[in-house]
């Protein structure tokens, strides 16, 4: 019956069918198939973290969502609550679905993740949040990983009732159709939190890797004054990355203390900013490549000092690599790491930090102040 | 003592649409019956001086559960504390009485690794989980000692008394202030906006259950 899904330690079972009333009893029934193991003296334990509830928008994406738990749970144990928001189930307007994943251990079971799969119509999304509601584990953090493609506050009252059940949003802007409103919209919602929630995008911590090689070759022991003296930053990103492009300008204009004072759309693909400090600007250029990955590929920062102009670029390689070259004959390439973590490894990993990142939060306003002056 | 009462209004009860109260087959639509209740209340003697109790029971809420739960005092703004940003979640001590018996004790807890990160955990006892099989109903092991004759769990009569010289205060106050309406909540939420702010006007909130 116990069918193992990937070579990963964790096994699962086919999902069971169950009213939504029945949920829990369901669970504990799935529970008490392990009794004869307790009835022979092993131990069965229940590793349980967070609350995390899933929201997405078809079975499509509820099926690489599935695929996803898998690492997640085996990183941070969790009881997860997949909405899916579009399924069109056969019969009724809301069809529930409950199984467990769990690892064999030498002295018994460990029970490491309970799973309930809700789907509705799109006229019957309101149903969702009473049921999430009903089915959250007492005194546990709880975290809602907003994994549909449509910008969280555009989706309404859905996305509002379920962030009001959880402590921290994780959600994603890679892929936004939209990506002027979306930001906009996303960072007036974080402005009238109050504090209350962890607010966190996963496309953030992407730019990790890049935001870490920028504050080294930038840092004023290797290339001195270059942050003051910077003339130009080009950054070229692939297909569904304009927003996470978008942020790490913002972050780097945050880091400077400039504030956005111009832009421009230059072609279908390209746009440019000016970031004014001291009757100096800073062209930053977005650049969409026609085809590739949703990442960033290149960032080149010009910048002139005593006179002479000096030239800083850095390009991803393939998957794992990044390399800096810079203009001066005497400075040799380096290649530094540039792996980026899997999404479901993002989301495990943000599952167990509920601190702010006031950085990240300061980056977003002024992303938002560069759409409010594209908007204009 | 602080008192809220209201009564639940239509919404959606495990995904189905429900009516308000005074739309339940059987009640009075002038009804100003509460189903819902919290307050907050100090037990005046030297054991519990100072500790607020705060109550919350109502019909219609997401989970059918009974619980009383012991929040300890903050820890001082030290250590791991030391972000007033950011204090840490009390620890607690949660005594499940139904459905599931047993008993929590969520505490905050360093996560392994060399940074500084704390998280709650909670380190959950449960009759039927643990012993594969769950204990009787209340009515049924006390039906059997009435037919004993053990009133070992039986409230003595005086304290029943006592119990009901409190709560008739509160519903003779009730009736003399001719209420014709009471506000409403949302069936199938935890209850009405009032009873957050009840709570959160002392820095505190309500678990979530």
């Amino acid at each position: 019956m116990i069918q193992p899904l990937t070579a990963s330690k964790i096994v699962t079972q086919p999902p069971i069918k169950i009213r939504v009333a029945d949920i829990e009893s369901g669970l504990n029934g799935l529970w008490a198939q392990f009794n004869p193991l307790i009835n022979r003296g092993q131990t069965v334990m229940r590793a349980c973290m967070s609350n995390l509830i899933i929201y997405c928008d078809s079975l499509d994406e509820a099926e690489i969502i599935s695929q996803e738990l898998i690492d997640i749970v085996d990183a941070h144990p969790v009881r997860v609550i997949l909405l899916i928001g579009k399924a069109d189930p056969q019969n009724d307007s809301v069809e529930a679905y409950v199984s467990i994943y769990h690892t064999t251990q030498p002295d018994g079971i460990q029970v490491c993740a309970e799973r309930i799969d809700v789907m509705t119509s799109q006229k019957s999304t309101d149903r969702l949040p009473s049921v999430t509601r009903s089915h959250l584990i007492g005194d546990l953090p709880t975290s809602l990983w907003w994994a549909s493609r449509q910008p969280p506050p555009d989706a309404g009252d859905i996305f509002l009732e379920l962030a009001e059940l959880a402590d921290q949003i994780i959600y994603d802007n890679m892929g936004w159709a939209n990506p002027i409103k979306g930001v906009n919209a996303m960072t007036r919602w974080v402005a009238s939190q109050q504090d209350a929630q962890v607010v966190y995008n996963l496309a953030w911590r992407r730019t990790a890797v890049w935001r870490k090689l920028i504050g080294q070759v930038l840092d004023p022991l290797v290339a001195p004054d270059a942050l003051d003296n910077i003339r130009q930053v080009k950054l070229d990103h692939g297909p569904h990355a304009l927003a996470m492009s978008w942020q790490l300008v913002g972050w780097l204009a945050c880091q400077l203390q400039r504030k956005p004072s111009e832009s421009q759309s230059i072609s279908n693909s390209e746009m440019l900013w000016k970031f004014r400090h001291n009757d100096q600007d800073i062209k930053a250029y977005v650049n969409r490549l026609p085809e590739g990955e949703p990442l960033l590929y290149r960032l080149t920062f010009n910048w002139s000092l005593n006179g002479q102009e000096r030239k800083t670029k850095l390009e991803r390689l393939d998957q794992e690599r990044i390399s800096i070259i810079e203009s001066q004959p005497t400075a040799a390439p380096r290649v530094y790491s540039g792996h980026i973590p899997q999404r479901s490894m993002l989301v495990s990993a943000q599952l167990a930090h509920r601190d702010r990142d006031k950085v990240f939060e300061r980056a977003l306003r002024l992303t938002s102040a560069m759409s409010a002056i594209f908007s204009k | 003592m602080q008192i809220l009462r209201v009564q639940y209004g239509p919404g959606f009860y495990h995904g189905e649409d429900v009516p308000g109260y005074r739309r339940e087959t059987g009640v009075a639509q002038s009804s100003v019956t509460e189903t819902f209740v919290a307050l907050k209340l100090f037990i005046d003697n030297w054991r519990w001086a100072g500790v607020p109790f705060y109550i919350r029971t109502g019909k219609r809420m997401p989970k059918r559960v009974s619980e009383i739960a012991i929040q300890f005092k903050s820890v001082p703004p030290i250590l791991f504390n030391a972000d007033l940003d950011q204090p840490l979640d009390a620890n607690v001590l949660a005594l499940s009485i139904q459905p599931n018996e047993g008993l929590s004790l969520r505490i905050a807890t360093k996560l392994p690794g060399a940074k500084l990160k704390i998280f709650p955990v909670k380190m959950d006892f449960r009759y039927g989980s643990t012993f594969g099989e769950q204990s009787p109903e209340a009515y049924e092991r006390l039906l059997l000692d009435v037919m004993a004759g053990d009133a070992t769990l039986f409230m003595r009569r005086d304290a029943v008394e006592s119990s009901w010289v409190w709560v008739d205060r509160i519903l003779n106050a009730w009736a003399d202030s001719g209420s014709r309406w009471l506000p409403e909540y949302s069936a199938g939420t935890w209850g009405p906006l009032e009873a957050e702010r009840l709570i959160e006007s002392d820095n505190r909130k309500w678990r979530l259950l």
